[in-house]
């Protein structure tokens, strides 16, 4: 797998007014996306997510370090560029043009013209949904009907990198899956894609690689197998008394009460599962299922950024 | 090239699309139409006053004062309100993000940008202009072509004022202060042969505060472009409209013209070239 993008010590500082007013967005970022990978770039508000995303699109430049887009240096060259999608945070679009107006305006952007644009602007409405709404003028779009054209512009060249800064704010549930399908299809279909989100479910669903930012510093980067590997197990139990959980927890074994009188045991470290179900058979506690447990992206993202904040604290 | 060409032209389209919709801009556009129209009327009612001139001699010549100055007013209203807006309002609406990570590189957008807006100008500039001389012509019967130069001279001196405008917009964040630099532009643009005077007036004095306001003054007078070489407002106003126009040297005025866009259009781009989106 060769590196797409790939960034080394990148740093950026916006400078404030006055002396000490700086804000050093990025920190030393080196950062590698490969061809053909969902990579999932995630941190708090404000961590430089979307900085970094500017300046892979040379809409801002880096203070040092470097960039390399395809392999490229001089990655804001045209033919570069080409084969770059950018999708921005927010959705902005002409507000006078017509939903299928605005591809062509972005398709002529990128050297389309004539009946290939035209037959692209079709396919891409049908991709992202927006076939009825294409006469429509873009002013009367909602929310996520300006997200989806957004990704109908981002997609207009059928680009080999799909750069998204949060393609999925906003939109429904089924929206949302939908969107998740087609960025899905298009990893399969070998094209390489960055996608900024604070969906981590969503982003635990498609992503095959992830980097936490905190503060401008990446905290975390792997496979999203590589990163979860802390498995453990759950006992799903039934009857258990609140008295009953109390001695459990005294003996270290968590508990988390759900519904219908239904608990979650989850297995220490130090323990066997044996060793737990024996202490639920003396409780009499009635056993509904045992299940090895991943922990989730949302977990992870937690751990490392809280461990962050503290270390910045103290 | 071919790509390079099509693509400036289409955000020229797209720019000029859209200035044709800015409310202003139609509202100085109406403004101007009905002077225009206005003064037609108007001017019938003009008692003919002593002197030899006769009452349609008068009529005519009210007629050709007020659409030149109409036209230069909202012409250049018009001209520094698009030139002043069309770039802070793309970073505003922040359509500007999803432009330039096209491949479109930063000096073709602003030259696309620059010729959607004359476009814009010059259609205005057509229209207000058309109606003059349909004016000028039911009065006196005769083809102004002398106004055709005045209008394709005004269009010179909006031009330079555009450039100038145009590139205070692109290192500024909204179109106030760019209007506001226009408008500057403007009327210092015209006092420019006054400062030619204060330049004379001081003389050969070697007391040092006059001799700095002497450089001064004609420095300004060197750097400023200089808009009075645009008009020809007072042979309009005392020639035959049918008149070539009289020793004003038109190709050098427009080569004068082009030379002052040029420099405007350089110094937007050394802006606008690193800025940061
Ligand atoms: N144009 C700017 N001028 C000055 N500071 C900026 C600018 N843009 C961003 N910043 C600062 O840089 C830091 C990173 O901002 P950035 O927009 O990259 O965050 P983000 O990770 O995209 O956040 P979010 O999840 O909220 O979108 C923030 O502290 C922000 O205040
Ligand atoms: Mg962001």
């Amino acid at each position: 797998m060769s590196a797409v993008i790939e960034t080394k010590n990148l740093t950026k500082v916006y400078e404030g007014g006055r002396r000490g007013q700086d804000v050093h967005a990025l920190k030393n970022l080196t950062l590698t996306v490969s061809t053909g990978e969902i990579f999932g770039y995630l941190g708090p508000n404000g961590s430089g997510k979307t900085t970094t995303i500017k300046m892979l699109l040379s809409l801002m430049f880096p203070t040092s370090g470097s960039i390399a887009i395809l392999g490229r240096k001089d990655y804001g060259a045209s033919d570069v560029k080409r084969k770059i999608g950018y999708l921005p945070e927010g959705a902005y679009y002409p507000e006078f043009l017509k939903g299928e107006e605005v591809l062509r305006y972005y398709g002529q952007l990128y050297g389309l013209h004539g009946s290939t644009l035209e037959k692209r602007i079709s396919e891409v409405l049908d991709i992202v949904g927006m076939s009825r709404a294409r006469k429509r003028l873009v002013r009367g779009y909602s929310k996520g009907m300006r997200q989806r054209i957004g990704l109908g512009q981002a997609l207009i060249s059928d680009p080999q990198i799909l750069v998204l800064d949060e393609p999925t704010t906003g939109l429904d549930p089924i929206a949302r899956k939908e969107i998740r399908d087609i960025l899905i299809r298009l990893r399969d279909e070998g094209k390489t894609l960055l996608i900024s989100s604070h969906e981590l479910l969503e982003v635990e669903l498609i992503s095959n690689r992830v980097g936490i930012l905190y503060e401008g510093d990446l905290k975390a980067m792997g496979s999203i197998t590589e990163l979860l590997t802390d498995r453990d197990v759950t006992l799903e139990v039934r009857g258990a008394s609140p008295e009953a959980l109390q001695r459990l927890t005294a003996k270290g074994i968590q508990s988390e009460s759900q519904p219908q009188g239904v608990s979650l045991l989850r297995v220490p470290n130090t323990m066997s599962v044996y060793e737990v179900l024996e202490y639920c058979k003396n409780e009499k506690i009635t056993l509904v299922s045992v299940a090895p447990r991943r922990e989730t992206l949302e977990e992870l993202f937690v751990r490392v950024v809280g461990a962050a904040q503290n270390e910045k604290k103290g | 090239m071919g790509s390079f060409l099509r693509s400036t032209w289409t955000i020229s389209v797209f720019t000029w699309r859209e200035g044709m919709r800015k409310k202003t801009l139609i509202g100085f556009f109406i403004l101007s139409i009905l002077t225009i129209f206005g003064s037609s009327v108007l001017t019938a009612y003009v008692a003919p006053t002593s002197g030899t001139s006769t009452p349609s001699e008068i009529e005519s010549k009210m007629i050709k004062d007020i659409c030149l100055t109409t036209i230069s007013i909202f012409g250049v209203l018009i001209t520094i309100f698009i030139s002043a807006s069309v770039v802070p309002n793309e970073v505003e609406n922040k359509v500007i993000y999803t432009v330039l990570s096209k491949p479109i590189r930063r000096f073709q957008y602003l030259l696309g940008k620059f010729i959607g807006v004359q476009l814009t100008v010059i259609l205005n500039l057509v229209l207000m202009g058309i109606l003059f001389c349909i004016a000028v012509y039911s009065k006196e019967g005769i083809f102004p072509s002398l106004l055709i130069w005045a209008i394709l001279l005004t269009y010179c001196e909006f031009l330079v004022i555009s450039a100038f405008t145009f590139a205070v917009s692109c290192s500024a964040t909204s179109a106030v202060l760019p209007t506001i630099g226009g408008l500057f532009i403007y009327i210092i643009g015209n006092l420019t042969e006054y400062l030619k005077d204060v330049a004379n007036r001081v003389g050969e004095s070697t007391v040092l505060a006059d001799k700095i306001v002497r450089e001064t003054a004609y420095w300004l007078y060197m750097v400023l472009p200089n808009l009075q070489k645009f008009s020809l407002k007072n042979q309009v106003l005392y020639l035959s409209v049918n008149d070539p126009p009289k020793d004003a040297q038109i190709p050098q005025v427009i080569a004068y013209a082009l030379a002052c866009t040029v420099v405007g259009y350089i110094i937007a781009l050394w802006v606008f070239r690193r800025k940061e989106l």
